[in-house]
């Protein structure tokens, strides 16, 4: 099984977010530079925002990646809900001011000017729309007293664009949307990928009507294609070792396809 | 875990599933069509008895003559013609149109496009494409066969052939088992125009190899009909 030459293909569709897989791909790359572009203006918060399994989180780790060499940038992928935690932990992080009592929105404005940064710090929140209507309210407050600049992905749902209206709608000044990528850009991230990692042989199986398959199941969606194909792959390394006569090395079998679809829950059966 | 005969009966549900919709057409379809030729043939049958029963009544087809439409209409016209009515707009746009003079068209001179627009349309391109220098350098330092292939495969599928034909070749020195890869030397040699050595390289495949795709490509390069 560890032999397999399917395994490493499959690992490399595990859904895991690393800034080093990320993979350039038409829409995704010019959003990228956009947000890079918009990051070095002096804009007070930034608000990126699509479907799940568009690609945000990634984004924001590969941004958080490029900029830390250069400036100072916070990445919270993992959500702060609480209130009082969210300003304690800002401010141990950025500033470097640890206490143990609750810091108001006012004393946290001060410690941000004692600290005066020549570059205001940029802040990375991934998947805001888990933040309360008044996390999100101080979070606005801060933006805008300029002491720190805020990027923020929220998931592209009815209640979160409530959420982005209610808050944002005057304050943010650039707001990028991702959306799920078509069959051709699809190809490209799955080729991309398996070149990377060197599995050209089975670059070589990926023809036009499997790919096509793909993009219907997963609708363009990057997390349920890596999804796919990580059980896809699963399959092959299953047959590989209990009936290698049934694989055909030219091509990815349909059949499979689907039954790693269904597999997934992407097919109802 | 996988548990691979539960998803292949599920796999045969789902498609039982999605084809039922089309055989129950096709069943019903064939349905309609025996029921009508049936109906023809019931019919067919039951003329003749009619006939002996009754000759002077009438049959379908009769009774279908009988409902043509007059044609009495088209004389009416041609005798309304020549009289002094006015003629229809249309008539006259049928009868005289070489009398009025046709409106000149006027030329439309297309704005040339944005060099801005060019710009971005040319950094879209070359994000959307592999990035095929990439993967020919990586071949030249590793010279992967299946690499090989790959660019081989890309270049013909984008129309280079003549970088498909130098891909393959390569990657057939370098392993001369990729079966694809001979087919692509081959297609390639034929768009190039080198039909004989086309057919010279896949004979020569087929005698080591015994393969049944080239034995097809060499017989749709002999046939002529290679698009």
């Amino acid at each position: 099984m560890e032999h397999s030459l399917f395994s490493k293909p499959r690992d490399l569709f595990l859904d895991v977010v690393d800034p080093k897989d990320y993979v350039h791909i038409d829409s995704i790359s010019h959003i990228y530079q956009s947000l890079k572009s918009s990051v070095q203006k002096p804009l007070k918060m930034i608000l990126l925002f699509g479907r799940p399994g568009t690609g945000k989180s990634m984004l924001l780790h590969k941004l958080h990646h490029d900029l830390s060499k250069h400036q100072k940038v916070f990445m919270f992928d993992i959500p702060i809900v609480d209130e009082d935690d969210f300003l304690r932990v800002l401010a141990e992080r950025i500033f470097t001011y640890s206490s143990h009592e609750v810091i108001t929105l006012t004393r946290f404005l001060e410690i941000a000017e004692a600290a005066s940064y020549s570059d205001t710090p940029i802040v990375l929140l991934d998947e805001a729309q888990l933040y309360s209507s008044s996390l999100m309210e101080k979070i606005r407050l801060i933006s805008d007293a300029r002491v720190i600049k805020f990027v923020i992905t929220l998931h592209k749902t009815d209640k979160e664009e409530i959420i982005a209206k209610e808050h944002f709608q005057t304050r943010i000044w650039e707001s990028i949307e991702l959306q799920n990528a078509t069959a051709e850009e699809l190809k490209i991230y799955v080729q991309k990928k398996l070149l990377k990692a060197n599995c050209f042989d089975v670059a070589n199986m990926f023809n036009d009507k499997n790919i096509k398959l793909v993009a219907s199941l997963t609708k363009g969606n990057f997390r349920e294609t890596n999804k796919l194909l990580f059980s896809l792959f699963s399959l092959y390394c299953w047959y590989e070792e209990n009936n290698p006569a049934l694989i055909q090395y030219n091509a990815l079998k349909s059949k499979w396809i689907e039954m790693a679809a269904i597999h997934t829950g992407l097919i109802h059966a | 875990m996988l548990n691979i005969q539960n998803l292949e009966r599920r796999w045969l549900k789902y498609k039982i599933k999605s084809y039922a919709p089309y055989i129950l057409g096709v069943v019903a379809l064939l349905s309609v069509f025996i029921a009508v030729a049936y109906s023809k043939k019931s019919d067919t049958q039951s003329e003749p008895k009619e006939a002996a029963v009754s000759p002077s009544s009438p049959t379908p087809e009769a009774s279908s003559t009988l409902l043509e439409p007059s044609m009495d209409f088209i004389r009416s016209f041609q005798t309304t013609v020549p009289s002094n009515e006015p003629p229809k707009a249309t008539l006259q746009k049928n009868t005289q149109p070489v009398r009025e003079p046709l409106p000149i068209p006027k030329l439309v001179t297309i704005p040339p496009p944005d060099s801005s627009d060019e710009k971005s349309f040319s950094l879209n391109r070359n994000e959307s494409k592999l990035d095929i220098d990439t993967l020919e350098r990586r071949f030249k330092e590793t010279s992967n066969a299946n690499l090989g292939l790959f660019i081989a495969r890309y270049h013909y599928d984008h129309g280079n052939y003549s970088e498909a034909y130098n891909f393959a070749l390569k990657t057939n020195s370098i392993s001369n088992k990729l079966e694809e890869s001979w087919i692509i030397f081959a297609k390639s040699l034929v768009k190039l125009g080198k039909v004989e050595q086309a057919k010279k390289t896949l004979q020569f495949y087929i005698t080591d190899s015994n393969s049944d795709a080239a034995r097809a490509l060499l017989d749709t390069i002999e046939r002529g009909t290679f698009k």
